[in-house]
């Protein structure tokens, strides 16, 4: 068994992806079955933002891959120079 | 057929099928429970592909057995790397 810091990074991963798959399940899948004046509705956001978040999550995951992929380079373009 | 065309085959079969309840391209008229939850999917699908790996990746973790003799000589192997390639002129 992992021990310490790479035990709870695990166990926290876990448990974060599947709070993340049961919320945005009920959101997209259960919500559009329960009638509209039902209080669990109260919980979740217009059915449009559903799409939206994904979507400003990828664009910025791709921002930061994009942003260290440059960095990278960037520091690297003097040694090129010198060999 | 190569494994690339099928994938891209069973992808745009779904695709289609997607767009025909999406956008209601043949008039079949469906219940409006079932095209609220249908247009949400490729995004959806994506998402739980995501909750997927992450809770994969962090299982691993968590499982994962120490190798304490392994680490360390691993560690004196990096070590021996460094100092070879500094010899050598690389910059670190």
């Amino acid at each position: 068994m992992a021990t310490g810091a790479d035990h709870a990074v695990g166990l926290g991963l876990v448990g974060f992806s599947l709070l993340l798959f049961t919320y945005y399940t009920i959101w997209v899948i259960v919500l559009p079955f329960v009638d509209s004046d039902h209080v669990v509705h109260s919980y979740f956001l217009p059915r449009e933002y559903s799409v939206i978040l994904p979507g400003i999550a990828a664009l910025i995951l791709l921002l930061c891959v994009g942003t260290f992929i440059g960095i990278v380079t960037w520091k690297n373009r003097k040694s090129k120079k010198v060999n | 057929m190569t494994k690339l065309l099928e994938w891209l085959f069973a992808v745009s079969l779904v695709g289609v099928a997607w767009g025909l309840v999406t956008f209601d391209l043949l008039d079949f008229q469906f219940p409006a429970v079932y095209r609220e939850v249908a247009w949400p999917m490729p995004v959806y699908l994506l998402v739980v592909f995501g909750c997927y790996s992450l809770a994969t990746v962090g299982y691993r973790v968590a499982t994962f057995n120490d190798c304490e003799e392994a680490a360390r000589e691993l560690q004196g192997q990096i070590q021996e790397a460094k100092e070879d390639l500094k010899k050598k002129g690389l910059k670190i």
